[in-house]
């Protein structure tokens, strides 16, 4: 098929990724016996802990991959990997640093200036500092280009007006990554002129507030901004170039373990209640959970691969996280075959908490990031169909 | 892959995309086998690519053979190359001689058992490849240890049949039968192993079709207009291709990292616990993508696809086939939840927690 890789190369497993795997694993099962944070389900998006963040910045295992000046390791993206889906399928809560170890360390990383390289990734990197994504906008959700927001050219700086959605555990954060016009669409060319901005979450005239989802968490925000002034240096790349640098971030995004992972700690809850009492048709749906989860991790992995070898798989992230998502939320259904999914999560049991977060929180895996629809609609111009 | 395997590759996609087209295909289940494309095959080695050198074969990796086998799938190739190189390669393995031709399958995931004088008993209800072949490999067991037999068809009772796809299959009915070669027992092949490199070959065929069935819609949709414009520029058809590249690629990804896998293993037919986990994997993933990409790939056919002359169906029928050879997608998820059961039944209550993981890592 045109534009589609059906070969994915393999990645490069060496003795220090194993080991590493190896290391954070006993480190999980030590913190989960002793207490140290207690798993749940969709833990990237809804598991928010400081204390952890801080614990695993001490570890060295945020930023890993950034250059040692900047409190990075210098290790390979797959060792980022590694450290990551091993954090997922135990959902351990790493939702307060998620977005700034993948998305916006790496950003300020390629489009920053020399100063928030210097000032902002070692925090991050120490899981002390956290940024939010400033993407969604009440009128803009599929339809991203459709922002709103403004930046206003000002004397020293930029004026930014508007309102951000959906903001994922801003009111933990310290900065917010704000995608917002800085001059007006033109026909037939509605994604120049589109800028983002690092803007700290303290400046004057910021308001967040929260906004409870159905599974009762609070971690969405509306985040409200009323003439923020923020310097020149500010700006994260180009001015007007905020698009490009979005689409390029995704395939990243897009293609990683949480797209697949986010149910997996209910799976083990699972395994874990049912032990010698597990049941042949038990184990049967285990074994088509665990055959697909190991077919994804092979094709997340060589897409890995892919942008190690400097390529673009867009197509191929896309799909990625076509799959993934709706496979971490099939997971749940087949799960059920168990036992019923009945009670809230405050009961106490550590499987009832889990299956019922799995359930409540499943609605949002198809739609963040990029919903199914236009990731299949990534895919059809990919193949050449629009 | 290196540049050797490369160029047999591409040597082996030209020889096909010249002879085996769909009128070929048509020919040869009506009976009529295109002579043309038996000999260009059989002149170019590629059977014997499992064959060591110093047994007169190509001595190719065990990733070429699985690219090859899923390269001629994708053409709908009417010939045993799957299984006169399983068959080959079970010959070199035991150290018997490899005749040349074709070589068919008789192991349908069951083997037969030997007596110590040497003579087999009972019926193997699904040989693949002996309608063309010059000698039938059988794994026969002797308590418990495999042997490797082979059979003249002329010595043996065979009825041919066909499946779903107009493929042969055969009935080989052994009584007391002597085999022209019998190996000692190899200690190197299990039967599970036989049983796991066979399921990968299914697999790696059903992905092969899986992938020109892909090209063929995305094709047909691009090309097809009804309504005033391409059948491609409707969301809803879009969103059918989109599945069915997921799907396809998702099992692509699955089946090469059970050959990468066991191209690593000193004894790739031994078959163990590690060759099982990523074998099941391929299986059950092809078989998932067996049911689901043939659907919307009729679905955005329309009624061309329904037709005989149209070539989408060679693939469809085939992987109806494949997919339930040597272990369904449900048998294969079985095998991976009784793995991750005997686990648990065999460790320390408090190491349960984390085995799903442990074996989707493995």
């Amino acid at each position: 098929m045109a534009g589609i890789r059906f070969n994915f190369p393999a990645p490069e497993i060496d003795q220090s990724i194993n080991e590493l795997r190896n290391e954070v694993r006993a480190f999980l099962h030590e913190e989960i016996r002793g207490g140290g944070f207690v798993p749940v389900a969709d833990c990237w998006c809804a598991g928010v802990d400081r204390n952890f963040s801080r614990k695993l910045g001490q570890k060295g295992w945020i930023g890993v991959t950034w250059p040692r000046k900047y409190g990075g390791q210098e290790l390979s993206a797959l060792h980022r990997y590694v450290i990551t889906e091993e954090l997922l399928a135990v959902g351990a809560p790493v939702h307060a640093h998620w977005i700034a170890d993948r998305q916006s360390g790496p950003l300020i990383l390629a489009s920053g200036t020399e100063d928030m390289k210097r000032n902002i990734l070692p925090r991050i990197a120490a899981g002390e500092c956290f940024v939010a994504l400033g993407l969604s906008e009440p009128e803009a959700g599929s339809d991203l280009a459709s922002v709103k927001t403004r930046a206003r050219k000002v004397d020293g700086g930029w004026e930014i007006t508007g309102t951000k959605l959906w903001s994922s555990g801003a009111q933990h954060c310290q900065y917010m990554t704000v995608l917002a016009r800085t001059s007006d669409p033109v026909e037939g060319s509605r994604h120049e002129g589109l800028t983002q901005f690092l803007v700290p979450l303290d400046s004057r005239g910021v308001t967040i507030s929260g906004i409870r989802d159905m599974s009762g968490v609070e971690h969405f925000n509306e985040s409200h901004f009323e003439s923020v002034f923020v310097a020149d240096d500010s700006v994260l790349g180009q001015v007007g170039e905020g698009w490009k640098q979005i689409t390029s971030e995704l395939a990243l995004e897009r293609s990683g373990p949480e797209r697949f992972l986010s149910t997996f700690i209910a799976v083990e809850r699972v395994l874990e209640q049912a032990s010698r009492d597990l049941t042949d048709r038990e184990a049967t749906v285990l074994g088509g959970i665990v055959a697909r989860v190991r077919a994804l991790r092979a094709m997340s992995l060589g897409v890995a691969a892919l942008l190690e070898e400097g390529k673009s798989p867009d197509v191929e992230a896309a799909l990625v996280k076509d799959l993934g998502t709706r496979f971490e939320q099939d997971v749940v259904e087949r799960l059920r075959e168990f036992g019923p999914i009945l009670w809230k999560r405050g009961s106490g049991d550590l499987l009832d908490d889990v299956m019922a977060d799995s359930l409540l929180r499943q609605p949002s895996f198809t739609l963040r990031g990029g919903t199914n629809e236009v990731l299949k609609g990534i895919v059809a111009r990919g193949i050449g169909l629009r | 892959m290196n540049e050797t395997d490369l160029l047999i590759l591409d040597a082996a996609e030209r020889l096909m995309s010249d002879f085996c087209t769909t009128e070929a295909v048509a020919r040869h289940e009506a009976g009529v086998v295109s002579a043309e494309l038996a000999e260009a095959v059989m002149d170019s080695g590629l059977p014997m690519a499992w064959v060591p050198e110093h047994f007169g074969g190509v001595g190719g990796s065990l990733t070429l053979g699985f690219d090859l086998i899923r390269k001629s799938a994708s053409y709908a190739l009417p010939l045993p190359l799957a299984e006169t190189l399983v068959a080959n390669l079970l010959l070199a393995v035991s150290g018997l001689s490899v005749p040349g031709g074709w070589a068919a399958l008789g192991y349908d995931g069951g083997a037969l058992p030997v007596s110590e004088r040497g003579e087999v008993d009972g019926t193997i209800e699904m040989a693949s490849g002996a309608k063309e072949a010059s000698v039938i490999v059988v794994p026969v067991l002797e308590k418990g240890y495999l042997r490797i037999a082979s059979f003249a068809p002329s010595t043996i009772d065979l009825e041919h049949r066909r499946n779903l796809a107009g493929e042969v299959r055969t009935r080989v009915i052994l009584r007391s039968a002597i085999p022209s070669q019998l190996s000692g027992r190899i200690k190197t092949i299990s039967e599970d192993g036989v049983r796991q490199f066979c399921a990968l070959v299914r697999a790696a065929q059903i992905a092969g079709a899986l992938d020109r069935v892909s090209v063929l819609t995305a094709a047909y949709v691009a090309e097809r207009k009804q309504f005033g414009r391409a059948l491609g520029k409707f969301q809803a058809i879009q969103h059918r291709i989109a599945d069915i590249a997921g799907e396809t690629a998702l099992a692509g990804a699955a089946v090469q990292q059970a050959t990468r896998m066991l191209g690593a293993c000193e004894h790739p037919l031994l078959g163990d616990h590690s060759t099982a986990i990523s074998i099941a994997t391929a299986k059950v993933l092809a078989g998932e993508a067996a049911r689901k990409v043939p659907q919307d790939a009729h679905q955005a056919h329309g009624a061309m696809g329904f037709s005989y002359e149209y070539p989408l169906q060679h693939f469809t029928r085939r992987v109806w086939n494949w997919r339930e050879e040597f272990g369904s997608e449900f048998y294969w998820s079985e095998r991976i939840g009784f793995m991750i059961k005997d686990e648990v039944q065999a460790g320390p209550e408090s190491s349960v927690f984390g085995l799903a993981w442990d074996f989707a890592t493995r």
